[in-house]
């Protein structure tokens, strides 16, 4: 990773919310430009390398779309993570996210946000080509669909092997549950209800029982990390 | 309700209705389409009037004409006697008996014939001559119509031969009769059928106005009198009414909404303003207020929540999703709800089962039909019975693809049935259940959107609710 995928623009034009993300992204390591017009956005994505942008649906100039589309027309690659303070996210950003973006919809929490931009960060990595991923003891074949810990292989159901694989695929950091949802279900809604935690529970007894040490860790209030010791 | 008394649906004043019948645009309609038919019936009633009356009289003519080449015959052969004696030959025979004849010498003086004297009448330059007269032999009453031709031979004298056309006369004048009552009658009719269509015409639009009215000045439970003709008037009437109890029914489910919101929202923001007035006045403790903090955010959490839910059902109900549809496999859709569902009803001891068909395919969204089966499930496993069993299934009922959630818990009363899909209903029962009363409602949008119909039976014991579907279009 490049010292300018450190780099992060930030869209925003309500002063608060903008102080807030600033200042917190910088907390967590992160150079942070802000830019409070859609004009400025284009201006200053054109003019630097970001790791991600994250954009505000509502811009006092130009529509948050709008910009993203202006900006994949000048050849601009860098993913995007749309805010949007609509209900409901309409089709037209689900179709964006389809091209490798993400949105998040307002109110949220920064560890989400956070969340959001480790996964999209690390997918302007290198992709690894390898067919069977290993975290400690565990290793997942991407080829067989099936997992195993010590060599012993875990009975996992296909979406429990997918909640697995999204796990491992995203290792140290943080998935949110609605992160979860719409990559293991593709559901673009919040169920409102403690279900995840409930799949995810007995995804866990089936990993992490009667072994040497867990990996799957609740991170309070967010979600969840796999993580191997040490 | 006592301004609805002021425009009472049913009468409206009667000069009020002539007034409005007169300037109506079905009357203008009315007005131009008699006025159209008038003149075309004018114009074949006077081609037939016009074409009878000419052969009729083209035949006398013809008479008329080979009576004087007779006499100018007779005259050519035996000069004026000769005319003269078969002039009277002619007036002596019967046959000859509506005939006229007149011959006169230059000073006017009558030499034969059954006419008194030259008529006044003039001549037109072919020769014909139309005069009423009476006729001396065979004696005449009256002064019947006779049409005629002038003769003037080389000696002066002249010649009026004819036929007493009184008869053709009178034809005609029936005629004429008969075309001009004709056409009066068929006005006077076309007039008052007009007039008596637009005033009934008038009259419903006047009710379902004075209706509108009564709606805007009173409020929605006026409703347009139907008449039970099943006409098309009735059935606008029954449209509207029907328009009437829809929007009466949300407005109602509006503000059971508003009412529920405001219960449900002030319960943790009352709470959580106590608490936090309650840190701000005490000392600070970094592990309370840590704690403090975090149970204040999932309060705030679950309030955004609901505040989702609210504008995500709106949002379905705007039917603007139907762009998005689909044909999906009701069952792939059902086995994922299951399993994802599979996990929180192994902890409940719950068993939960997928039966039915491999395939029933519909037309629709796939994350609203996960969404509605997920919040049937979840419904059933919180109200089934703990240890009891819950069975999704998906199968074609008489061409209908159907889903259905069934469990074996406590079920709903049938009077409560219908209300559990308002907003925020929940049962005495399940008031301390979790949950926020919005489950079902959604599953109600959702099967509005997709027009699929939404049954609750009980399950003996226990609740079934069921979702049929439209069949897929092709």
């Amino acid at each position: 990773m490049t010292g300018g995928h450190r780099r992060i623009l930030v869209v925003e034009d309500d002063p608060e919310t903008a102080g807030q993300l600033t200042e917190q992204l910088a907390s967590s390591g992160y150079l942070v430009d802000l830019a409070t017009t859609g004009s400025e956005a284009l201006s200053r994505a054109a003019s630097r390398d970001y790791g991600v942008v994250t954009i505000d649906r509502m811009l006092p100039d130009i529509d948050g779309i709008a910009v993203m589309r202006q900006l994949r027309d000048d050849g601009i690659s860098v993913p995007f993570l749309i805010i949007s303070a609509l209900g409901e996210v309409d089709d037209r950003v689900r179709g964006l996210r389809a091209g490798g973006d993400d949105y998040l919809v307002k109110p949220f929490s920064f560890v989400e946000l956070l969340a959001r931009l480790e996964a999209l960060l690390r997918r302007s990595e290198t992709v690894a080509k390898e067919t069977i991923l290993r975290v400690g003891d565990l290793a997942i074949d991407l080829i067989s669909r099936s997992a195993s810990r010590r060599g012993k292989e875990l009975m996992l159901l296909p979406k429990e092997f997918q909640l697995l694989e999204y796990l491992v695929r995203n290792e140290g950091r943080v998935v949110s549950r609605a992160m979860l949802l719409q990559h293991v279900w593709d559901l673009h809604f919040d169920p409102s209800t403690n279900i995840i935690d409930v799949y995810v529970g007995r995804v866990r007894r089936k990993v992490d029982d009667q072994q040497a040490y867990p990996l799957i860790h609740t991170v309070r209030g967010v979600g969840y990390r796999l993580r191997a010791p040490g | 309700m006592r301004l609805a008394k002021l425009f009472p649906a049913k009468t409206v004043p009667a000069k009020m209705l002539l007034a409005k019948t007169l300037t109506s645009t079905t009357f203008r309609l009315a007005l131009i389409a008699i006025g159209t038919f008038g003149v075309i019936t004018a114009a074949i009633f006077a081609y037939v009037y016009l074409s009878t009356t000419s052969y009729v009289r083209s035949r006398s003519d013809r008479a008329i004409l080979t009576e004087v080449a007779s006499l100018k015959g007779a005259y050519e052969r035996g000069g004026r006697e000769g005319l003269v004696a078969l002039v009277d030959a002619h007036l002596a025979d019967k046959s000859f008996a509506d005939h006229v004849y007149l011959l006169a010498d230059p000073h006017q003086r009558v030499l034969a014939g059954n006419l008194r004297q030259w008529p006044q009448a003039s001549t037109s330059s072919s020769g014909w001559i139309e005069f009423r007269g009476a006729r001396t032999a065979p004696a005449s009453g009256g002064q019947p119509l006779l049409r005629a031709v002038v003769q003037t031979f080389p000696n002066g004298d002249r010649l009026l031969a004819g036929l007493d056309i009184g008869d053709l006369d009178n034809f005609t004048g029936s005629i004429k009769l008969a075309v001009v009552s004709g056409a009066a009658l068929i006005f006077a009719l076309a007039a008052m059928a007009s007039v008596l269509v637009t005033r009934r015409t008038v009259g419903r639009i006047e009710q379902i106005n004075a209706t509108s009215r009564a709606i805007m000045a009173s409020g929605l439970d006026q409703r347009i009198p139907l008449r039970g003709s099943h006409d098309e008037w009735d059935r606008v009437a029954e449209n509207l009414n029907q328009m009437l109890d829809r929007i009466q029914t949300l407005m109602g489910e509006v503000k059971q909404v508003s009412d529920n919101v405001a219960h449900d929202l002030r319960t943790p923001l009352t709470r959580m303003r106590g608490r936090l007035e309650k840190a701000y006045l005490g000392a600070r403790a970094a592990d309370s207020d840590q704690a403090l903090i975090g149970d204040t955010i999932a309060d705030l959490d679950a309030v955004l929540r609901i505040f989702a839910s609210i504008v995500r059902i709106a949002q379905i109900e705007t039917l603007a999703r139907k762009a998005g549809f689909h044909t999906v496999n009701l069952v792939e859709i059902a086995g994922e709800v299951v399993e994802l569902y599979d996990a929180a009803a192994e902890q409940d001891n719950t068993t939960l089962a997928l039966r039915g068909a491999r395939e029933v395919m519909v037309t629709g969204d796939r994350d609203l039909i996960f969404d509605a089966i997920a919040n049937l499930v979840d419904n059933a496993l919180k109200h089934g019975r703990a240890g009891g069993k819950v069975v999704v299934a998906c199968e074609i009922i008489d061409g209908q693809p159907a889903v259905s959630v069934a469990d074996d818990g406590p079920g709903i009363p049938p009077c409560e049935r219908e209300h559990v899909f308002k907003r925020f209903y929940r049962l005495e029962q399940s008031r301390y259940t979790p949950g926020n009363g919005l489950g079902l409602s959604l599953v109600a949008a959702v099967a509005r959107l997709h027009g699929a119909h939404i049954e609750m039976c009980d399950n003996a014991p226990g609740l079934k609710v069921k979702l049929a579907f439209a069949p897929p279009a092709s």
